[in-house]
């Protein structure tokens, strides 16, 4: 009978007619696999928990708060924290909550990220394909002084925006940031502009078209995908701002970083903590949003910008 | 008998199987592969040929079957447990290392003594002739040099079995017809048993002892050259080797009072001095020659003649291709390049069907 | 034919690609060039609340090194700086080297481990500063779990306040980390795996040493990147810990804000970034030769 098995399975070398066969048997709890997913879902835990936190503790109210679980989830919501924060919170000056700072932060954002992309990109696309004289050497300053450290240039713009007249205003922000937004937006483009193939450059030149022409009507409508990503970029950087914001505005055109900085830590008395996480949470909230709906494009954004060179 | 076979097969591959989720890439293979001898697995792009390989070695677990190194059954075996030494493709030499480190690596890992380890560098290094190589990093080597060093690496492994999988795809042609006559001195020499992956069907015919022709993750035949280059088990395999390619013509088979004949189109092709592989019946059938086997304008007396008009006229060097319209479908046949005719010409053609294969009209399988 | 004078000028080929670069150019020149040499020049001045050209050599630099503030700023800088450094690359790697272990939920980790550093720091600093509240945050909880003698106190012992920063800055930073690390595993090339599990190396070793020196370039990159933001830290000190208790998280970058726009004194101020701008060209400038100085050879 075991004959019979083993001349059925023609021309093998038995060992063992029973042995392994098949796919490896892997145990789904293995200790690879303990340790591994183990390890990553405590560090989860180390990411996530800031925020569970933030969540929570701006649902509570004071009295909630002061028993001290802040691990625990609310036992009774309230969205007072939110109300107040928005509306009602004190800075040393007044008494109208972060919905001025949110305001003021959107209109230095806006203007900022479409200006300092307008003229990144044509900058860099003035690198890429119209290389002339003395380019390279300016570019190389550029980036060589994005590791320059902000405190060295602080005070020289602080005189310029003076003499022009803008210093304080939201105006002279928005020119700050494009300043330095440059050197890092001036790459990312100049990069790309350069990965594109050559001959669409030169067609179009053949054809008659100019710098403003080719620009236009053949680079712009082929870079969707690394607009996406200089908005990401610098919408992320210039909300999450506070070293120009503090230094370049006056209280009433404070951006919302600096108010919230205010909200927290500058006041006497009674801390409403509560208040305090609501206002943290809705600071983070837009460039969270911009986080999550971006995505890959976010990855993406990081490691072209952090390519240097 | 079964211990026979044991004692002399190397690897053994049984009813193996290998899936991606829904799709099948291997299916239910069977291959012996006695000591000693040198098999290529040779196919198109994605016929299976390097993820079989890929398994014998274990760095695919499989979904069905067993696979048998030695005697032994590995199935479930580490890479570095099965006996094998591999060579890739890219080399895949560790390019912080010298080369000397290189080959070292995995023995001092393993916790092999220090003389011996030196031992087995000098002879491989001897056999490769990378002596002076031995202090370079891989960035200094040419491409050459380094799938020597890739060789040596498995060389020093000391095992029965090594594995190449497609080793000279990355080398210049002359390179690697350089490199193929030193594979084959290798085999020679060593005398180990070698599974070579490649789709080039020069490497195939000049190295192996064996070739499994693969397509669709089956093993369509598993023969020697020129078994596989005179006898295809298929239309498939009579297609995919030999260049230029074996001629084919559409047709029937038919039995009338004179035997079996093939029939395309008013040529009638006796099949008296073919070699049936099965009984034969009448029906749709494909009929192949290979352009060497026809002879042109030769004056000889052969089974089967005709007359036809040249098309087009390919000089290759040392031979030319002379295409001509057989029952009014294409036909090349090869000439050197002296007797070569002129576009235009009349030219007698004639053929022994005995060198000639007949496939199935619908199953395509060798009749 | 054409006669020399009617070869067009050099200066107005590409004109209006030279037009268009006259932001870059104008920020080049006048923003970092001019406002770094301004700074550097007005810190040999006795400025206090506005600008004056009169010239004191080294006085400002004296008084930064004596100045016990500004010795434990750097000193903080220092102690925060290295450990930044080891552990982002550290752990930022290891989360990496995870992650590339064709796990089940890899997009969901990442987008886990990446997500802080989407916030600003002084989003950061604040709920830190929340999560380490003696009364309230972890030191409350494990004391209320039983270790009644578990103290962890950052923001109030001068000690370990540095400490409590950096966990806040890994908190946000070893995302990118991860991130740049991920990106320079994913490019190695697999047949180098497979040859290594052949050998019988085992995994541990073949990252320690096979990838690991395969990754040299990323490693330098993201170095580079932690080094020059770890010299700017502000915003996260400011809202953590304002930098105390006392002195006792002060920083570099604080330092000069303090005194320029604080304390009316603009020469100290001007000193201390200049001292900034001296610490990262100390770093970049052995990096930039070794990087490009190499190639040209």
């Amino acid at each position: 009978m075991m004959d019979d098995q083993i001349k059925a399975v023609a021309g093998a070398p038995i060992s063992d007619p029973g042995g392994p066969r098949g796919p490896k048997p892997r145990r789904a709890l293995s200790r690879r696999n303990i340790i591994l997913y183990g390890t990553l879902f405590v560090a989860a835990v180390y990411y996530l928990l800031p925020l569970y936190v933030m969540v929570v503790t701006s649902l509570k109210g004071m009295p909630e708060i002061r028993l001290g679980h802040i691990f625990a989830p609310p036992m009774e919501i309230t969205f007072e924290p939110w109300v107040k924060a928005w509306g009602k919170a004190c800075t040393g000056l007044n008494c109208d909550g972060l919905s001025r700072g949110f305001w003021n932060s959107v209109r230095i954002t806006i203007p900022s990220v479409l200006l300092s992309i307008a003229v990144a990109s044509v900058n860099g696309y003035a690198l890429a394909n119209w290389r002339f004289k003395g380019a390279e050497i300016f570019f190389t300053i550029l980036i060589v002084g994005a590791f320059i450290p902000y405190q060295v240039m602080l005070y020289p713009i602080v005189i310029i925006l003076r003499e022009i007249g803008i210093y304080g205003t939201l105006t002279g922000l928005v020119l700050v940031h494009c300043i330095f937004g440059m050197p890092i937006l001036t790459l990312l483009f100049r990069n790309y502009f350069a990965s594109l193939p050559d001959e669409l450059f030169r067609a179009a030149r053949v054809d008659g078209a100019g710098f403003w022409g080719i620009y236009l009507r053949i680079m712009l409508p082929m870079s969707l995908p690394i607009f996406v990503v200089a908005v990401i970029i610098q919408t992320t950087g210039i909300w999450n701002d506070f070293l120009f914001g503090v230094v370049y505005t006056r209280p009433d055109t404070y951006p919302m970083t600096v108010q919230l900085n205010n909200i927290v830590n500058a006041v006497q008395g009674v801390k409403e903590y509560n208040v305090n996480m609501a206002a943290t949470l809705i600071t983070g909230l837009v460039p969270l949003i911009v986080y999550f709906v971006s995505g890959k494009l976010f990855v993406r954004g990081i490691a072209a910008g952090a390519v240097k060179g | 008998m079964t211990s026979e076979v044991s004692a002399k097969t190397s690897v053994s591959v049984q009813d193996l199987s290998l899936n991606f989720g829904m799709v099948s890439v291997l299916k239910s293979l069977n291959l012996d592969i006695a000591e000693g001898e040198f098999v290529v697995l040779l196919g198109p792009s994605g016929c299976g040929k390097s993820t079989l390989l890929n398994c014998i070695a274990g760095l695919l677990d499989i979904s069905d079957g067993r696979i048998f190194i030695k005697g032994r059954n590995v199935t479930w075996e580490e890479p570095a447990n099965r006996g094998i030494g591999m060579v890739f493709q890219s080399y895949a030499l560790y390019p912080q290392m010298t080369v000397e480190k290189n080959l070292s690596f995995g023995l001092r890992v393993a916790g092999v003594p220090k003389d011996e380890i030196a031992r087995r560098i000098a002879r491989a290094a001897e056999i490769l002739q990378i002596e002076p190589l031995l202090q370079r990093k891989p960035a200094a080597l040419s491409g050459g040099q380094r799938q020597r060093v890739a060789i040596g690496r498995a060389l020093v492994r000391d095992v029965d079995v090594f594995l190449f999988d497609e080793p000279l795809s990355n080398l210049d042609a002359k390179l690697r017809s350089e490199l193929r006559v030193e594979i084959k001195l290798l085999h020679r020499r060593l005398k180990n048993t070698m599974i070579y992956v490649t789709h080039d069907q020069i490497e195939a015919m000049t190295l192996a002892d064996r070739i499994a022709v693969m397509r669709g993750g089956e093993i369509q035949q598993f023969d020697a050259p020129s078994a596989i280059y005179n006898r295809p088990v298929n239309r498939f395999v009579a297609g995919f080797l030999g260049s230029p390619g074996m001629n084919f013509l559409e047709g029937r088979i038919e039995n009338d009072q004179g035997g079996w004949r093939f029939a395309v189109d008013g040529i009638s092709i006796p099949l008296a001095t073919y070699a049936f592989e099965r009984q034969p019946e009448p029906g749709p059938a494909t009929f192949g020659v290979r352009p060497e086997h026809v002879a042109l304008n030769s004056g000889e007396d052969w089974p089967f003649s005709m007359t036809a008009t040249v098309e087009v006229v390919e000089p290759m060097g040392s031979d030319t291709l002379v295409w001509l319209l057989v029952a009014g479908q294409k036909f090349s046949v090869r000439v050197s390049a002296e007797r070569a005719p002129a576009a235009g010409d009349t030219v007698s053609i004639g053929f022994d069907p005995m060198r000639a294969s007949l496939f199935d009209g619908k199953t395509d399988r060798r009749i | 034919m054409r006669s020399k004078s009617e070869r067009p000028n050099p200066l107005f080929r590409n004109l209006n690609a030279k037009i268009a670069s006259i932001p870059m150019v104008l920020t080049a020149l006048v923003v970092f060039v001019g406002g770094t040499a301004w700074t550097m020049l007005y810190s040999f001045t006795n400025s206090k609340l506005l600008p004056r050209l009169k010239f004191v050599g080294l006085d400002q630099y004296e008084r930064l090194w004596s100045t016990p503030r500004w010795l434990v700023s750097i000193e903080n800088l220092f102690i925060y700086g290295i450990l930044s450094l080891i552990f982002s690359l550290v752990i930022g790697f290891l989360l990496a080297a995870m992650l590339d272990q064709k796990i089940r939920f890899e997009n969901a980790f990442r987008t886990i481990f990446l997500y802080p550093f989407a916030l600003s720091f002084i989003v950061t600093g604040l709920v830190w500063q929340w999560l380490l509240n003696p009364d309230f945050g972890v030191q409350h909880v494990v004391r209320s779990l039983g270790w009644e003698s578990f103290t962890f106190n950052p923001l109030y012992d001068r000690q370990i306040v540095i400490y409590g920063v950096l966990i806040a800055a890994l908190w946000q930073g070893t995302g990118l980390v991860m991130c740049l690390m991920l990106a320079g595993l994913r490019s190695i090339d697999e047949d180098i795996w497979k040859a290594a599990r052949v050998d019988g190396i085992p995994t541990w070793r073949t990252y320690l040493f096979i990838i690991i020196p395969m990754m040299r370039a990323v490693f330098v990159t993201t170095l580079v990147i932690i080094a020059s933001s770890i010299v700017r830290v502000y915003d996260l000190v400011v809202a953590q810990t304002s930098g105390g208790p006392g002195i006792a998280s002060e920083v570099p970058a604080k330092y000069v804000y303090d005194y320029m726009f604080l304390g009316q004194n603009l020469g100290q101020g001007f000193a201390a970034s200049t001292m900034m701008l001296l610490s990262v060209v100390i770093v970049i400038v052995p990096w930039a030769y070794l990087e490009f100085g190499r190639r040209r050879r």
